[in-house]
């Protein structure tokens, strides 16, 4: 039988287990085994609702409900005797990446990352905030490139609010919260790209709040279509390329720029078989585990992440899960802030195979790998003008970004479209106006939600996702 | 002959009823909703079943809907509670395009297409004001069972204006005009005409059609059809057991999902045949 609801914790040394919970009350079964350890409050324990908290209590509490600790990491409950009903049949029977690594990607304070500086003496690390960094380069002069995407819904905005006005999405708010509460102290330099205003105006904020941070900003063209634009961009990654020089202390040849191509070309070959099984076998890969697995690659050395992207794709080659009755969607969202998992788990279980999205995870910014011959720095700038996936912030006159969709629907053979916007995005709502002509003039099903990334409460997105997908499935 | 059941669970009651191939009801339970989910929604289906002088093998599906919908763990299916009252309304007023459902905690309004298929739809925000808790706590402290709040109401001559958008401080209305001695049914109309007002705003929100058909468990009470009414301005319709239609609505679209999947199954036995042949 499955495991069932997992509860993350980490032990502190006291036999204390410190738990970030993260409790799916969705089974009422569960809600009242946990309330009878009374460790939660009921203003915590709500139905349907996943709360985040942090709360301490003993082991043995709960190994007297005959629940106890696997991997040192997940308390789960076993024993099934009390069980009055037999499982629902919605869930999946092998081994979740998700639970695996959650909380490396949910934890506001890097610990992973500050643990790896420790152990890395003199390592520089550069903060990449979205999107389309030349992680090459960074890697190339000896560096960590690190996503920062933002303090997802563990982290509450107190300080950035006076710096920001109340319209602004919230990622720029949320980066630099963790900036001003101190806790990307482990960052040398951060990285910023023409991608909004509010992004740009992120970047001056940061120069002038953290002076002893190499804050830098690369300008991307506008103009895709002009012959002069690969020339533009390789200079300006000339640029940046020379900064980081001085940072790290060493000069990036040529070779040891193509050494860090080929490596990431490894990543991106791994990352595009991902999202082939994904779009392939839905029902084998979700698209929370894809997400998962794509964006601890923004966390931990390039290196680290082939290993077990190699190793997850062998396990997930190994299952063989029954197709569920389910709408076949393309989620479109000009992702640079992110939505909480929970959202995307959500959607999945609201009954859709998401088969394509535009998540930007794991460096994912090229379809295609980047030639090893010729300059390796032209061929980032080639990469970038020709094969870069599209976003919200990259204007390509050469191919409309509704084609592009519509495009993508036809390939995958998707019955329905999803656009979920960052609340006050405005790439993502000017995107909206071209998709939603397109998808209608096509007879494509869609439906527009928005987000924040520090929704916690996902009753209504949820509602609204089961409704659309059971107009389709009950037409 | 199959049957299949329908689980409404909402906030305040878990209504089960069980149809045939027929479409006619064979067993009807409500019960209230208490923190053991799957042990109330076992409940009430066991006394429907009892109703139905059937035995729980004897369902062949089961849907369930209502802010509970994922909390009985021998579903075949759940459904959102938007889907399900739509299906209902339609199969009861096969004219109706517009529908608004009430219930304890929530308020949706939808527009829908003649299939029952909900076309856009609007739900309350997470506020008591706009739902049958605000009634109840009314009711609660004007001393009045809530079985006679309807019949109250409807009687009332001169309703009170209670028009605060926030259930705290419209008890503080409520305490002005019980002070000021207005009469009971006047200040409960009040409270009937304040919701009609929020609702109209959410139907309108959804798309407003000629002929509204209003469901879930505040529907019952008289006054506030009549409150409805006289805001919307067009025809109300409310069937006899307005606080079953999402159980009504989940059960019919059982039947649809069992009609498919035994389409499929002769379907692949055709396909097996013909290869064998």
């Amino acid at each position: 039988m499955t495991p069932l609801r997992k509860i993350l914790c980490t032990e502190s040394s006291n036999k204390q287990v410190v738990c970030h919970t993260r409790i799916v009350c969705k089974d009422v079964y569960y809600l009242n085994k946990i309330q009878e350890l009374g460790i939660f409050t009921n203003s915590f324990l709500n139905l349907g609702k996943t709360h985040a908290t942090t709360h301490s209590f003993h082991l043995n509490q709960y190994r007297q409900f005959g629940w106890h600790i696997t991997c040192g990491k997940t308390i789960q409950r076993t024993d099934r005797n009390e069980q009055p009903f037999e499982r629902s049949r919605d869930e999946m029977t092998s081994e979740n990446f998700v639970d695996r690594y959650r909380e490396l990607i949910e934890d506001p304070t890097f610990s992973r990352i500050v643990e790896w500086k420790a152990n890395h003496s003199g390592s520089k690390i550069i903060g990449c905030y979205p999107v389309y960094t030349p992680v090459e380069l960074i890697h190339a002069a000896g560096m960590l490139p690190v996503g920062i995407l933002g303090g997802g819904n563990r982290l509450e905005i107190a300080h950035a609010d006076s710096r920001f006005q109340s319209f602004i999405c919230s990622i720029v708010k949320s980066t630099l919260e963790l900036g001003l509460t101190g806790k990307l102290h482990f960052l040398d330099g951060i990285v910023f790209h023409s991608i909004c205003d509010p992004a740009r105006n992120l970047a001056s904020v940061f120069q002038r709040n953290f002076p002893q941070m190499m804050v830098e900003f690369i300008h991307f063209p506008q103009n895709m279509v002009s012959p002069h634009t690969v020339k533009y961009l390789s200079a300006e990654y000339r640029r940046i390329k020379s900064a980081y020089e001085g940072l790290a202390g060493k000069a990036v040849t040529d070779e040891a720029l193509r050494q860090s191509i080929r490596i990431y070309n490894e990543q991106r070959k791994l990352i595009r078989e991902l999202y082939r099984i994904r779009s392939e076998k839905p029902h084998n890969l979700s698209t929370a585990e894809c997400y998962v697995l794509n964006r601890i690659g923004t966390l931990l050395p390039v290196e680290e992440h082939i290993a077990i992207v190699k190793e997850a794709i062998a396990a997930i080659n190994q299952r063989d899960e029954k197709p569920k009755d389910r709408i076949r969607v393309i989620l479109e969202g000009s992702f640079c802030e992110q939505p909480p998992l929970e959202l995307i788990e959500g959607l999945e279980a609201a009954g859709c195979y998401l088969l394509d999205d535009d998540f930007l995870q794991g460096w994912r910014w090229f379809l295609k790998d980047i030639p090893l011959d010729g300059e390796p720095i032209q061929n980032l700038a080639r990469a970038y003008l020709d094969h870069s996936v599209f976003s919200g912030v990259k204007h390509d006159l050469r191919e409309p970004k509704s084609k592009h969709l519509i495009d993508k629907v036809r390939e995958t053979g998707a019955n329905a479209v999803i656009i979920l916007a960052a609340k006050f995005c405005e790439p993502a709502l000017f995107d909206y106006a071209l998709y939603r002509q397109a998808l209608e003039r096509e007879g494509i099903p869609h439906l527009y939600l928005e987000f924040e990334e520090k929704m916690w409460i996902f009753d209504k997105s949820r509602t609204e996702v089961e409704t659309f997908v059971e107009s389709m499935l009950f037409d | 002959m199959s049957f299949v059941a329908g689980i409404d669970m909402g906030a305040k009651s878990t209504k089960v009823l069980i149809l045939d191939e027929e479409k006619r009801i064979q067993g009807r339970s409500v019960v209230k909703t208490r923190v053991d989910f799957p042990a109330v929604a076992k409940e009430a289906v066991n006394t429907a079943l009892q109703q139905a002088g059937l035995k729980e093998k004897d369902l062949s599906y089961i849907a369930t809907t209502g802010f509970g919908r994922y909390n009985v763990p021998f579903r075949d299916i759940q459904i959102t509670e938007i889907t399900s009252v739509a299906r209902g309304a339609v199969f009861l007023f096969p004219k109706t395009r517009c529908v608004l459902d009430i219930g304890a905690q929530s308020t949706r309004a939808m527009r829908i297409l003649g299939t029952g298929k909900v076309q856009n739809f609007r739900t309350n925000d997470k506020c008591a004001a706009g739902a049958g808790g605000f009634i109840e706590r009314a009711a609660k402290y004007l001393e009045v069972k809530i079985e006679e709040v309807g019949d109250l109401s409807i009687q009332a001559t001169k309703p009170q204006t209670i028009s605060s958008v926030c259930a705290v401080l419209a008890e503080s209305e409520i305490i002005n005009h019980v002070s000021s001695g207005e009469k009971i049914g006047d200040i409960l109309r009040g409270v009937h005409n304040s919701l009609a007002s929020r609702a109209l705003a959410l139907i309108k929100r959804a798309g407003l059609e000629d002929e509204v058909t209003f469901v879930g468990g505040v529907a019952r009470q008289k006054g506030m059809v009549k409150a409805l009414e006289e805001t919307v301005k067009t025809k109300v319709n409310v069937s006899e057991e307005p606080d079953m239609i999402g159980a009504l609505g989940a059960a019919l679209l059982a039947l649809r999902r069992l009609e498919k999947i035994r389409q499929d199954r002769e379907k692949e036995t055709t396909t097996e045949e013909t290869r064998a042949v």
